[in-house]
């Protein structure tokens, strides 16, 4: 089977297999055969796992692919614009795109019994697999323009699904207290408009990330060797070329896209309100696609600019201050949306803050490569891999946790935290969720020898090893000692918001008013198989199958380690005894409302949207003039003007003619004198 | 020269007959040694010493049918000032453009042609009925016409002098004088100011003579002119001046039109128009290679066919106060340059003309660009000159003339690229 073959099965099989439902949804909307259509699509997902671990088993056993080496697949497109359908195989897309099928799939199988009863299948299940498709796109592509097509497919699946349940009719679906305000400003939001929140912020990343693609192309171009593969762009040439404030300009503008996509200060708010989308959507989103999309494309950049600048970063003016940039918005938004996380009381919002956070330590852990390839090249890989398998670790995490979320929300009607431990013992499945639960949240949370605590352990070396270069960059120094204070700030506070997520639903939170306890099997499934997935994920580590696992354990047999993963369990084990803190309340607040960063989303945004569209309302205004009378008008005036000298008079004639032959003449007196006098 | 003797003959005999039909007022039968006559010249053409190309022949037939057209068209004239002679007077055009489109002729007999075609166009314009308008508007002519020809000839003079001694200077100065001349003679803007009047007030049917069969002459003689007796230096300086000259008058006659309420008006502005495109396949002659100039000789040919049958439509439709309403969209679009209608080609020949010098000279892609823009301004006013003019269909002589143009515009359906044959097989060069 031929590997472009390979690829359009991939991509195009979700798509495919949800056109059944869609079709008949829009004929027959609602009947129970179509309803069944949705394991079609289901085992469209299906197909594409098997295609990618297909993918990962042959790249990794058959054709062994590791460090730099990668391999290529291109399908021409319109190759004189160096568009191809290319895609890469290499170390991080191989398991990148088997991580997105795989959760894609169980959360494919957990919807059928949680979207069993809605009222837009159709809908529901075309965005959800061309979410699924374009992000495995943006997972293989290496053509950049192949890749913006995931991206902005990713864009628009992201708002179709937040805003699914558009009707604004149901409260288990808004986000924030119903009626709440701040200063007179709305502080909950509805589904539509939260699909609304995240296209505008994203596209509002897209646009430069556009510009800057075009710009990358336009200046391999004037190289000589127009390109517009990631793997294939000569980065150091062309850094070099545009100086350090033209690196700096162009990598911000691409940055702007993975930044806004990742939910980076200050664009992170509308990752909390896309909450109001069904629970499956949710996991997908904050998983493995679209804010996962953000950070693995940093890495692929962070990667090939490496393997092309032979890992010499800092030979190159101006990647400096990228780097700089990236790693202080990456910590700084980690501990503002550990902070915020602690603040929540909604379960699903609490963890997309967490999500963030997470995100945040993603982007901060890849910047560190900059640092630390200056020690080795080696060294500035396992920074990029441990920013990687964090990834990993979360999205199989993460998406266990929504999944036991959206069980919770289905059993007690409510998507606030509620939950005691007589509610755990009594309802049916409830220990279960519990169990999955305190897997997935002491996996993530980097608790002594579990999952996340390799990966974590890793995170530790990396930070250190800014510290080691301090004498050759003096400044160094105080970056480590700013970048740890907030890591370590950060680990603590996500231990404890993790504790406190399992202690509000199933310890010591309030006793639910409403069990709704019908089935859930399907459901408790999907979850199961993600927490054990984690477990399997820890004997990868442990097991050390690659060298940079060998690393993990290594780093995590280190005091230094030991003693943040012991401050974690205890910072866990507080959260879990004392969920809240009265003294804390008004602090929680501020920490609920996300330190008003809506304002900024909803205001300065907003306004910053409305300036454009009234500009280019007044552009398009402009242009309707220009066609309906400026021009109209214009030719008229100067149809008159041409006709006006036929005024009968032969006088009036010749006289113009003998004007015009007397201009005529002067001008050629003048020039050809002119000319002849130079 | 064979051909000539054989013309002059002719014409002394068909003269004394028109003569003789006159003094014994039988003028209404001239017709008919008039078409005898026309005949036998064009029969003429097909003789040994000649040996003209059959497809060029072909091209000349357009011509005879022109002719025929024209000298049809008098005959829809209720008064006649000049009956016979008005045959006579169109015949003397038709034999001079014919001439001019011999080979080996030289510059005294191409200068005579262009004097031959303008000088009985003096008496043509004062056929219709004499007012104190027409009268106005033949004054106006003839001032013009005068001076014109004064000046084309002047010209060509400094210009073949200039070239015998080399001097550039002078090469420059006459091609001015020189281009004036033929401004002022076919109407190119900014010297057009007789074309909107005479056009409007003059008689249609020998305003459509005047447009049609009398601008073939000093086009074609002018590029012969410049063929022959070119400084190469002053090459690049000479496609500037008729880039702008052509330009202006694109311009003028199509935006001029836009407003134009009257349909002779319209028309007047069209030729304006018309005439500037014409012009600038003139560019062509900055390239050396010949069969870039035989591109452009087709495209200055078939421009002017499609502007010539087209008037002849037009005017007539006008006389009879309109014509078949087909007829008349089908002359308007073939004006516009709708495919597969003749005057699409002709424009497409000038474009790709443009576009073959374009690598020898940057400004063709600039004109090429106004005469697309142009074309598309031109598409408000023939569209409403077609609706002002349209009616339906009746079987009188106006409606049989204008079908003969459509169907002439209709042709190009089989596109016309033996008619880059035909002139490909000609020298264009004086002797």
């Amino acid at each position: 089977m031929s590997d472009a073959f390979l690829f359009a099965i991939l991509l195009l099989s979700p798509i495919a297999l949800a056109t059944p439902i869609v079709i008949a949804w829009t004929i027959r909307p609602g009947a129970e055969w179509v309803r069944k259509l949705a394991i079609l699509a289901v085992i469209g997902l299906g197909i594409s796992l098997a295609v990618a671990s297909y993918i990962l088993y042959k790249y990794t056993f058959i054709i062994p692919i590791s460090g730099e080496e990668y391999h290529r697949i291109v399908i021409p497109w319109i190759p004189d614009l160096g568009l191809y359908f290319s895609f890469i195989i290499d170390e991080l897309s191989k398991v990148m795109g088997f991580l997105t099928a795989f959760i894609a799939f169980i959360i494919g199988v957990y919807g059928l019994e949680y979207m069993a009863h809605d009222y837009r299948l159709g809908f529901y299940w075309f965005f959800f697999n061309l979410f699924t498709a374009s992000m495995l796109t943006v997972a293989y592509a290496d053509n950049l323009m192949c890749l913006f097509i995931g991206w902005e497919g990713l864009g628009i699946a992201s708002w179709g699904l937040i805003a699914h349940w558009f009707r604004d009719d149901d409260e288990l679906t808004f986000v924030g207290y119903t009626g709440r305000r701040v200063k007179g400003i709305k502080m909950w939001w509805v589904p539509s408009f939260s699909g609304y929140r995240a296209i505008t912020t994203v596209r509002f990343g897209d646009m430069p990330m556009f510009f800057s693609i075009a710009a990358i192309y336009v200046l391999t171009y004037l190289l000589g060797h127009p390109t517009l593969e990631l793997s294939q762009i000569p980065w150091e040439e062309l850094l070099r070329f545009i100086g350090p404030f033209g690196t700096f300009t162009l990598l911000f503008m691409f940055l702007l896209g993975p930044l806004t996509k990742s939910a980076q200060l200050p664009f992170t708010d509308w990752l909390m309100t896309a909450m109001t989308g069904p629970t499956t959507v949710s996991a997908l989103l904050h998983s493995a696609t679209m804010v996962a999309a953000g950070a693995y494309l940093f890495m692929k950049l962070t990667w090939y600019i490496g393997i092309n600048t032979h890992w010499k970063f800092f030979e190159i003016p101006g990647l400096d201050a990228v780097y700089v940039s990236m790693l202080f918005v990456g910590f700084v938004t980690a501990l503002v949306c550990s902070f915020i996380a602690c603040g929540c009381l909604e379960r699903k919002v609490l963890l997309a803050a967490s999500t963030a956070a997470s995100l945040g330590l993603m982007f901060g852990i890849t910047a560190t490569a900059y640092w630390t390839s200056m020690i080795s090249p080696e060294f500035g890989m396992f920074s990029v891999m441990v920013a990687f398998w964090y990834l990993v670790t979360h999205a199989f995490a993460k998406a266990c946790l929504f999944l036991v979320a959206g069980h919770l929300i289905h059993v007690t009607e409510t998507r606030f935290s509620v939950g005691d431990w007589k509610f755990t013992r009594t309802t049916p499945l409830m220990t279960w969720a519990f169990i999955i639960t305190v897997i997935a949240t002491t996996c993530l949370g980097g608790l002594p020898l579990l999952t996340a605590y390799w990966v974590k352990a890793g995170m530790d070396a990396v930070i250190h090893g800014i510290a080691h270069v301090a004498e050759h960059l003096p400044e160094a120094y105080s970056i480590a000692v700013a970048a740890f204070c907030l890591y370590l700030l950060t680990s603590l506070t996500y231990a404890a918001f993790l504790a406190k997520f399992l202690s509000l639903n199933f310890v010591k939170g309030e006793h639910p008013h409403h069990v709704h306890a019908h089935g859930g099997y399907v459901m408790a499934f999907g979850y199961s198989v993600l927490g054990l997935a984690l477990i399997a994920l820890l004997i990868t580590y442990v097991g050390g199958y690659t060298h940079y696992f060998a690393e993990f354990i290594h780093h995590g047999s280190e005091p230094i380690a030991v003693a943040i993963g012991l401050l974690c369990l205890i910072s866990y084990l507080v959260a879990l005894y004392r969920p809240r803190i009265q003294a804390l309340a008004k602090v929680g607040e501020v920490l609920h409302d996300r330190l008003y960063l809506p304002v900024f989303c909803d205001v300065v945004m907003g306004s910053i949207g409305w300036g454009f569209a009234k500009g280019f309302w007044g552009v398009c205004r402009g242009i309707d003039w220009w066609a309906h009378n400026g021009m109209i008008r214009l030719f008229k005036w100067f149809s008159n003007l041409v006709r006006s000298i036929q005024r009968g008079y032969l006088s009036v004639y010749i006289r113009i003619v003998l004007g015009v032959i007397l201009a005529v003449t002067l001008i050629f007196t003048i020039t050809y004198f002119g000319i002849s006098l130079t | 020269m064979v051909n000539l003797n054989n013309i002059l003959g002719l014409s002394i005999a068909l003269t004394l007959i028109i003569i003789a039909l006159v003094f014994t007022r039988k003028e209404k039968y001239s017709i008919v040694p008039a078409i005898v006559f026309l005949s036998l010249i064009f029969a003429s053409l097909f003789a040994p010493p000649l040996s003209l190309s059959p497809t060029y022949l072909a091209f000349l037939g357009f011509i005879y049918l022109m002719a025929i057209l024209n000298l049809t068209s008098i005959n829809s004239l209720k008064v006649r000032v000049l009956p016979g002679i008005d045959y006579l007077l169109t015949l003397i055009i038709v034999i001079a453009t014919f001439i001019s489109l011999l080979p080996n002729i030289d510059l005294i007999t191409a200068i005579l042609a262009l004097i031959l075609t303008s000088v009985p166009t003096y008496v043509l314009i004062l056929l219709g009925e004499s007012t104190p308008r027409s009268v106005n508007v033949g004054i106006k002519y003839i001032t013009f016409m005068v001076f014109a020809t004064v000046m084309y000839i002047i010209g060509v003079m400094v210009y073949v002098y200039a070239y015998s001694i080399g001097s550039t200077l002078l090469s420059i100065a006459g091609f001015i004088v020189l281009l004036v001349g033929l401004c002022l003679e076919v109407g190119i803007g900014p010297f057009h100011e007789w074309v909107p009047d005479v056009f409007t007030a003059g008689d249609p049917i020998p305003v459509s003579i005047i447009a049609s069969i009398a601008k073939f002459v000093p086009f074609i003689i002018t590029f012969r002119i410049l063929l022959t007796y070119t400084i190469p230096e002053v090459l690049p300086i000479l496609a500037l001046i008729i880039a702008i000259i052509s330009g202006i008058s694109m311009f003028i006659g199509n935006i001029g039109a836009l407003t134009a309420r009257e349909p002779g008006r319209i028309l007047a502005y069209s030729t304006i128009a018309n005439m500037g495109y014409v012009l600038a396949a003139f560019t062509a002659i900055i390239s050396p290679k010949p069969e870039v100039l035989t591109l452009a000789c087709t495209a200055i040919l078939l421009q002017l066919l499609v502007n010539a049958f087209g008037k002849i439509g037009f005017f007539t439709s006008i006389k009879g106060g309109g014509s078949s309403s087909i007829l008349t969209y089908i002359l308007a679009l073939s004006f516009i340059g709708m495919p597969p209608l003749m005057g699409f080609w002709s424009k497409l020949f000038i474009i790709l003309t443009l576009a073959s010098i374009w690598n020898t000279w940057n400004g063709a892609l600039g004109l090429a660009i106004v005469l697309v823009f142009n074309s598309a301004l031109s598409i408000p006013y023939y569209i409403r000159l077609a609706k002002m003019l349209g009616r339906p269909w009746s079987r009188t002589l106006i409606d049989g003339i204008v079908l003969i143009t459509a169907l002439i515009m209709l042709l190009t359906v089989v596109p016309p690229f033996w008619f880059i044959q035909a002139i490909n097989t000609f020298t264009f060069k004086l002797v």
